[in-house]
């Protein structure tokens, strides 16, 4: 790292036994296969890099308009086109381990045998070193009911990628959860060594024009900052109940946001959102950390994890 | 690609990845007022471009909501400015449309495929409507420097929807108008003027950028005629960058294969006609 000074603060975190140089990992569905940015995001300050959604097949996804701009924020509805899971390892993969980052796997299922399918293949990869779950997809033998809208839905998702892999297991937590602390427990139960939360809040927008929906699926998922006090809120509910590492995400486009979920409890944060707005957001935002760090004399960026005080700002 | 293509011995539209691309801070330095809703804005990047014709920049302008706009290059200038058209259509081109001279966005670009030039046998005829116009500046600058005409078909709701018709004149260009309430040029669409545009072109090849509508009436008489087509697809964009699959047209890979859906700022915006299935594309911007 060039930036002057950040030799003072440790700047690494560990979470669900991966060791990342950076608190800062590209979130899922906002980054491609890892490499698309390489020219203009600084990639020294990326921790880590979650890549598209990956099912064992190639899905064509919803048509368009697939995605519409809301007030400091965005709803999509893409409907998780993607390459399967071969044609990641064989065409994806490579170029993204080139690149030198820990590599993140992210993996969808239709039902629970797709997911341990999944997370077998991915055992036996090399140059992937963790599997986040997307449980906010529906799953089709049981009428299309998220799993992760359900807490015992959730962990036997959870449990069925354990048992596939040695690799650590990091269910994507669903904001449409009624209580999602209780989706976290039941998922640390069932072999999770880390959440990362929030995937995107089910939202609509209408043309009232012509009356009709902003979204070919009519019902999309809203992401940005316009969800972000909600995220701190749901990753402050997941990580005092203290089962397991939280990796926090919702909107966040610079240090401060970064710290609001690390203050709350994140061990770690996704970007997401704000890489289609500003590829310079890795940079300040690491920048932004480090400063205050050192500002607030903290020697490991990783003391502030929970670090909250009691009482209000005033 | 079909024999059409393969008889002309044009390539598929090149990569976007032939040019490095950047985040850079660009000054506005000019406005020219080109209609009640539709200005040229000129900037100077803080560092020199290297931009194809038919490439694009996503722009972001404070106040012009939480998202980038995709523009098209209008122009690429010899001291490395460039200028963009808009038209107000929205919260974005609001706010690009009301800046200060002086003021600063940030353009990431040059982004996206590019008109080719056709081969030298091949006569260019341009068929664009409103702001559609915009990335053919840069083209006909390209093809004038090389001493070659092409026939630029040019359509708008009104006379004041003709935009930058001076600017294809002096390239040399044989610019041709229509307007729909017939106050310039012919009185129709501009599609009406292409059969005899090319005939005039004698081996002609088909660029086109603008309203949906019009870009399927260009891509059938192409088709018809046998002749090769461009065309320039927009669609909301998230990020320009391939990553949030936002902007996608159905169509076939350059590379063959099956029809799927093509990211329209990664293996777009300009496509082969020929390989866009339009009938599965009923959603215009």
């Amino acid at each position: 790292m060039s930036e002057p000074g950040a030799a003072t603060v440790d700047m690494g975190v560990e979470v669900a036994g991966l060791r990342l140089p950076t608190p800062l990992i590209a979130a899922s569905g906002t980054f491609g296969y890892g490499d698309e940015y390489r020219e203009v995001a600084d990639y020294d300050c990326i921790g880590a890099i979650s890549v598209k959604g990956l099912y064992l097949e190639p899905r064509e996804g919803c048509p368009p308009p697939r995605i519409w701009e809301t007030p400091s924020g965005m709803l999509n509805a893409i409907g998780l086109q993607e390459v399967g899971i071969r044609r990641f390892l064989a065409d994806k993969l490579p170029a993204v381990r080139a690149l030198g980052k820990i590599v993140i796997a992210n993996i969808c299922g239709s039902s629970l045998e797709e997911y341990g399918e999944l997370s077998r293949i991915l055992d036996q990869a090399e140059g992937v070193s963790a599997i986040e779950v997307n449980i906010s997809c529906p799953n089709v033998a049981e009428g299309g009911i998220e799993f992760g809208c359900d807490p015992d839905m959730a962990a036997r998702a959870t449990e069925v990628v354990r048992r596939g892999t040695r690799l650590p297991v990091i269910p994507k937590l669903s904001p449409s959860a009624s209580d999602m602390a209780a989706v976290a427990r039941r998922v640390a139960e069932a072999g999770a060594d880390a959440v990362s939360l929030i995937n995107t809040i089910p939202a609509m927008a209408v043309d009232v024009e012509t009356r009709r929906p902003r979204l070919a699926n009519v019902v999309g998922g809203l992401s940005g900052p316009a969800v972000r006090p909600i995220a701190v809120r749901m990753v402050w509910e997941v990580a005092r109940g203290g089962r397991l590492p939280v990796i926090g995400m919702g909107g966040i486009a610079n240090a401060g946001d970064a710290l609001e979920f690390l203050l709350v409890g994140a061990a770690a944060v996704q970007i997401g959102t704000m890489n289609f707005v500003d590829p310079g957001v890795w940079r300040r935002t690491y920048d932004g950390l480090a400063a205050y760090c050192r500002r607030h004399e903290v020697a490991a960026l990783r003391d502030l994890t929970g670090a909250m005080r009691p009482g209000t700002a005033g | 690609m079909t024999s059409s293509t393969e008889a002309a011995g044009r390539p598929a539209p090149s990569r976007a990845d032939l040019l490095p691309r950047a985040d850079l801070a660009a000054t506005l330095v000019a406005r020219d007022q080109l209609s009640p809703d539709a200005q040229l804005l000129r900037f100077e990047s803080e560092a020199p471009l290297r931009v194809l014709p038919g490439q694009f920049a996503m722009v972001r302008v404070g106040g012009g909501g939480l998202l980038r706009r995709p523009y098209s290059y209008c122009d690429l200038l010899d001291d490395g400015a460039f200028t963009l058209l808009v038209k107000e259509v929205g919260v974005g081109t609001r706010a690009i449309m009301s800046l200060p001279v002086g003021a600063e966005v940030s353009s990431l670009g040059p982004l996206g495929t590019t008109f080719e030039l056709p081969p030298p046998d091949r006569t260019p005829v341009i068929v664009a409507g409103g702001v559609g116009i915009a990335p053919f500046v840069l083209f006909c600058r390209r093809l004038a420097e090389t001493g070659r005409r092409g026939i630029v078909l040019l359509g708008g709701r009104r006379r004041p929807d003709l935009y930058l018709r001076d600017a294809f004149e002096r390239f040399g260009m044989d610019v041709r108008v229509a307007t729909e309430d017939g106050s310039a040029g012919h009185h129709g669409f501009v599609t009406a003027l292409l059969d005899a545009a090319l005939a005039d072109a004698g081996q002609p090849a088909l660029y086109s950028c603008g309203p949906t509508g019009m870009l399927l009436k260009v891509a059938e008489l192409a088709t018809a005629a046998g002749v090769p087509h461009q065309v320039s697809i927009e669609r909301r964009m998230g990020c320009g960058m391939g990553c949030c699959l936002g902007c996608v047209v159905w169509a076939r890979p350059p590379s063959g294969g099956p029809e799927e859906y093509l990211r329209s700022c990664t293996e777009g915006p300009v496509f082969e006609a020929e390989t866009i299935a339009w009938d599965r594309d009923p959603h215009p911007l």
